[in-house]
């Protein structure tokens, strides 16, 4: 670990005039301080985010939907119950993630923002793809854990539960940067690795999430997240799911099925939500629905089985929304 | 001193048999009287340290800190096969807050598991000791690893068991990278497997499984210039000392080993380490003391491990009877010099009499194994105990009847000596009641779910844990009353300051909480390596003939005080108690005034003619879900033939947690390797699956506790490995009956069960 100045504002515009080459925001820490101990990041300056008021907490006003700032807990959502009722999907993505002690100190917006957990990129001495090296180690290695959809040059995973379960619900985030604030989907903050985007998302340096938004058009839907883990707690998923639909009538309306764990990104496929758009979420639509995401799916060596295990994670959480 | 003998004692450990000598005097307690009314053994006790524990008072290593303290770092090969070409320290020696440097081109000769430095001049897997510095904080000591400069020439390499065994891996020593290990034969096989009407055929994979012991391995060490004083994590504080002798050439009476508390060890910390001789070769140069602690990346690479292995076993039966078989078995030993046998329950579990078995050291450029609880017997176990069921299944016969046809001998098959006691039948038929194997059908039965399977499974379990000589202890009267009992031990986490505290109490006649235990400590008695199972029934004979010599002489003495004749007197709940009186014992103590009342007492050796062994069956009911390959263990039942049980409690921690560790084993954990780079992918607590508070199933625990009267004079047998050793095999044939397909590779994780439910694209 290399020495670094350390600074905690107590205005988000001051925390951004700090934001500059060489600082990182931090808040919870729960991934940065790990990347740092590893030798993965070495900032010059940290800018401790957790004195700002204003970002943490969450609000629900009719005709404004649904916004989480960006350095709440995520145990303060999970354990809500007017949020659970309100979407939720939140609350079952957080409670399977990591542990109570991780979801106490990690916040939403570093939740979204975590670098991802291929043992090969977390290894320090491991010159990879990613960190800017040549060629993707897992590719040919050990890829158990690996991404079977979508990937290029990196077959990384998208690690956080949390993604899939907000991009279901049509999530926006909000950025602000000392030159102003954007607003774009959450499902368009995650790229993936390729060519000269050696990175996992679009923010820029200088910017920071400072909330999520969900309309209330979208915290109509019904929503299920599943996951699966190779043991009860503490796990990055092998496989998440999160599935969301407007039920009337026994159809389901603006269905969304988001996976995690499967590709370098949060993955969907509209053409799927098309084909179950008026469908009763039968066990045949859902599957057809399933294969549809998963066609184009490349298994690697050792992680075939998150083809299965996505197929009919993908079915039981539709098949949940009319149950 | 008059009367003194040497003896032979047969004594097990780890699966074998050692001849050794034992030094008797007097004569041997004998056991208890049946029926005799207990006041402290039998009883479930809070642990005598509970309470220095859990506020923290309790020393471990590594809260040993002292005044100018040095922090020790190593320096770890990169490669998993390297020539160590040069070394250069300067810039690392100019760091500020460097003290110094070792490493093979500066450090003195340091024998170590018979080579003769600690730094290898070929490093032969990837954490393989290169270089230490000591500094003045642990950061620094960082710091400077970064800045040593070392020039490797790679050498090629193999990690993998499989790749190992085959005629294109690289050889790695003069004889290859296959050794022989063991054999056993028994009857004529080949015969009987020609003649038999069913033989079924298995291969069978186990993973390398990592001792993650809660603390990790390390030492702190302090030399005055007379005396070294070693605090380490250890199993065997003698071994340490053993080991500092042979390394740094001291002799032992100035060398002073001490654990005081430890977070586990598991097999792993059975002598000096690495880590112990850099720390005493850093405090003897720099005359400072010195910490060295690995980190717990480290103690992935580098701290030993449960060996892979590749079993295969052929099984035949004729006549509803199993007629012969056939089991080889190959470890992935690392650059270990030696190897468990997974082959050990074949050769002993069952009476069959017909069997070949072969057992082989693999070496290879990856962490070494080291023993790790019941070291072969769990991989071994999770073989045979399917091959079994599978066999069954076959013959259409109940594996359960199966095995009760093979399981009641009572001669131990290997020595064809009489087992001291042995009651696995009435285990097997209390694991059944518990579980409900009559409702067990083959084929399984639904689960809770459309998509889910149920089923019952059994394995069973024998080891050795009777312990033997030496052992010493001493009892110690204070003059207010109060009791100090040293024995040659340490207490790796079992509880074994509080089963002493009641072997002393129980025949002394003194209450628990006047009596304090001191272990841990070369200054007190000789004792034996906390390891195979066996502390207990090696160190609570001595302290119980330790305690009866204390109480004689007590009770001799305060006749004089109380002028009362010595045949009148007993000692009961701290009292000498008369005719008509009971005098406290801090009484006549107190009148004795510093006149000492010391008991000693030793282990004595174990009966020639006769095999002790502990015996045990575990049962499982778990759920499959056939559609996502997930397995949810619902119950394991586990009953054990141990002997006597000197604490409920204790006894009862001591195989839920090693139920806990087995369906580790069993379901999640695994070290992975790349094999082109030979890294470890995860050496570390995210990747590496130990199973958490969720993944526990409802255990039941259940002993026939009947003590082993034939064995030593407190019927007590060990406990710590026997736990571990059914329970994969348990869970493996409970799966098999639910869902009707076997899982030969253990961990047996999702992605396992849905490739042999043959869904996997």
């Amino acid at each position: 670990m290399s020495l670094f100045s350390y600074a905690k504002p107590r205005a988000l515009g001051e925390a951004l005039r700090l934001l500059k080459n060489g600082t990182i925001a931090i808040a919870g820490g729960t991934d940065l301080v790990g990347l740092i101990r590893s030798g993965l990041a070495r900032p010059e300056g940290l800018v401790d985010l957790t004195g700002i008021d204003g970002l943490r907490g969450w609000t629900r006003e009719k005709g404004k939907g649904l916004r989480i700032g960006a350095l709440t807990p995520l145990a303060d959502l999970e354990t809500s119950p007017q949020l659970q009722k309100l979407a939720p999907m939140i609350a079952q993505s957080l409670r399977d993630a990591a542990t109570p002690q991780l979801r106490n100190m990690g916040t939403v917006g570093g939740n979204l923002l975590q670098r991802n957990r291929c043992w090969y990129f977390r290894d320090e001495a491991v010159p990879c793809w990613l960190k800017g090296g040549t060629r993707c180690f897992a590719a040919e290695g050990e890829n158990r854990y690996h991404a079977i959809l979508g990937a290029a040059e990196c077959v990384m995973v998208a690690p956080s539960d949390l993604a899939p379960a907000l991009i279901a619900y049509d999530a926006e985030i909000e950025i602000a940067s000392s030159i102003g604030r954007r607003t774009v989907k959450l499902g368009q903050l995650f790229v993936t690795p390729s060519g000269r985007q050696r990175k996992e998302h679009s923010i820029k340096k200088g910017e920071l999430i400072t909330s999520v938004r969900i309309s209330d058009a979208a915290l109509e839907r019904r929503g299920t997240f599943l996951k699966a883990m190779d043991r009860k707690a503490w796990s990055f998923a092998l496989v998440s799911v999160a599935a969301s639909a407007r039920i009337k009538d026994g159809k389901a309306r603006d269905v969304r099925v988001v996976l995690g764990g499967v590709a370098p990104v949060p993955w969907w496929v509209p053409a799927a939500h098309k084909l179950l758009e008026g469908s009763a979420l039968d066990d045949n639509s859902c599957l057809a629905a399933a294969d549809l995401i998963l066609a184009s799916a490349q298994p690697l060596r050792d992680n075939g089985y998150k083809v299965t295990l996505a197929r009919e994670l993908i079915r039981r959480a539709l098949r949940s929304l009319v149950a | 001193m008059a009367g003194l003998r040497v003896v032979k004692s047969r004594d097990e450990f780890e699966g074998e048999i050692f001849e050794s000598l034992a030094i008797i005097q007097g004569s041997d307690l004998p056991p208890h009287a049946a029926g005799v009314e207990f006041e402290e053994i039998g009883k479930s006790r809070k642990r005598v340290d509970g309470v220095q524990r859990v506020t923290g008072r309790a020393t471990y290593t590594q809260d040993v800190t002292l005044p100018g303290m040095l922090h020790a770092r190593v320096l770890r090969s990169p490669y998993p096969r390297a020539r160590v070409r040069a070394i250069d320290t300067k810039k690392a020696e100019a760091l500020p807050g460097v003290r110094a440097v070792l490493h093979r081109f500066n450090s003195p000769k340091a024998a170590f598991r018979g080579e003769e430095t600690i730094f290898r001049d070929e490093v032969r897997f990837i954490g393989d000791e290169v270089a230490a510095v000591a500094a003045d904080d642990a950061e620094t000591a960082v710091r400077a690893l970064a800045l040593i400069e070392v020039e490797y020439e790679l050498l090629p390499h193999v990690t993998d068991l499989e790749e190992a065994i085959s005629d294109e891996a690289p050889k790695l020593e003069d004889g290859g990278n296959v050794f022989d290990a063991g054999s056993l034969k028994r009857g004529e096989a080949r015969q009987a497997f020609k003649d038999a009407d069913a033989v079924v055929e298995g291969t069978y994979r186990t993973s390398t499984q990592l001792h993650n012991s809660l603390e990790s391995h390390g030492a702190v060490a302090q030399w005055d210039g007379q005396i070294l004083t070693v605090w380490e994590s250890t199993q065997h504080v003698f071994g340490v000392r053993e080991g500092l002798r042979a390394a740094l050439l001291i002799p032992l009476s100035q060398i002073r080993v001490i654990c005081d508390y430890m977070g586990g060890g598991f097999g792993s910390k059975g002598g000096a380490g690495k880590y112990s001789i850099i720390a005493a070769l850093f405090a003897k140069q720099l005359g400072r003391p010195v910490r060295c602690v690995l980190t717990r990346h480290e103690e992935n690479l580098a701290a030993g491990n449960r060996s892979a292995t590749l079993q295969k076993i052929k099984i035949a039966a004729k006549d509803g009877r199993i007629t012969a078989i056939d089991h080889t078995s190959w470890s992935n030993a690392g650059q270990g010099r030696w190897v468990a046998n997974p082959t050990g329950p074949t050769n002993t579990l069952y009476d069959f009499a017909n069997l070949t078995t072969k057992s082989y050291r693999v070496v290879t450029n990856a962490g070494s194994l080291s023993a790790f609880r019941a070291p072969g017997y769990v991989e071994g176990t999770f073989a045979l105990e399917q091959a079994i069921d599978e066999l069954a299944e076959r013959i259409g016969v109940d594996p359960f009847t199966l095995r009760r046809r093979h399981a009641a001998s009572q001669r131990d098959p290997r020595t064809t000596k009489a087992y001291s006691l042995k009651r696995l039948l009435e285990c097997y038929t209390i694991g059944a009641r518990e579980i409900g194997w009559s409702d067990r059908r083959a084929g399984g039965t639904r689960g809770s779910a459309p998509h889910r399977r149920r089923g019952i499974g059994m394995g069973t379990q024998i080891w050795g844990g009777g312990g033997g000589p030496p052992a010493y202890a001493t009892v110690h009267f204070n003059s207010d009353g109060t009791v100090i009992l040293r024995a040659g031990t340490q207490d790796i986490g079992t509880g074994t300051r509080t089963v002493l505290a009641q072997i002393c109490s129980e025949e002394l006649g003194v209450e628990l909480d006047r009596i304090s235990v001191r272990i841990g400590d070369t200054e007190g008695p000789y004792g034996p390596i906390s390891a195979g199972s066996l502390t207990l029934a090696s160190v609570g004979p001595a302290v119980r003939l330790a305690a009866r010599d204390a109480r004689e002489q007590f009770l001799g003495a305060a006749a004089g005080v109380l002028e009362v004749p010595r045949t009148e007197l007993r000692m009961e709940r701290g009292h000498i108690v008369s005719k008509g009186a009971r005098t406290p014992i801090a009484e006549v103590s107190k009148k004795l005034e510093n006149n000492t009342v010391i008991g000693k007492g030793s282990r004595w050796p174990n009966p020639e003619s006769l095999s002790i062994k502990t015996f045990g069956a575990h049962f499982a009911q778990v759920e499959v879900d056939t559609l996502t390959g997930e397995i949810f263990v619902e119950k394991v039942v586990a009953v054990h033939d141990i002997g006597r049980i000197v604490n409920p409690m204790t006894a009862a921690s001591q195989v839920q947690g090693g139920v806990i560790q087995a369906l580790g084993f069993a379901l999640s954990e695994e070290r992975v390797v790349d094999r082109s780079l030979g890294r470890v992918m995860n050496a570390d607590l995210e990747w590496y699956k130990v199973p958490t508070v969720l993944d526990v199933p409802e255990i039941v625990v259940r002993f026939t506790d009947r003590p082993d009267r034939r064995a030593n004079n407190l019927g007590a047998k060990g406990l710590g490995e026997p736990p571990i050793i059914p329970t994969a095999a348990a869970v493996a044939n409970a799966v098999a009956n639910a869902i009707g397909v076997r899982l030969r590779h253990a961990p047996m994780t999702p992605p396992r069960v849905l490739e042999a439910l043959a869904v996997v694209p």
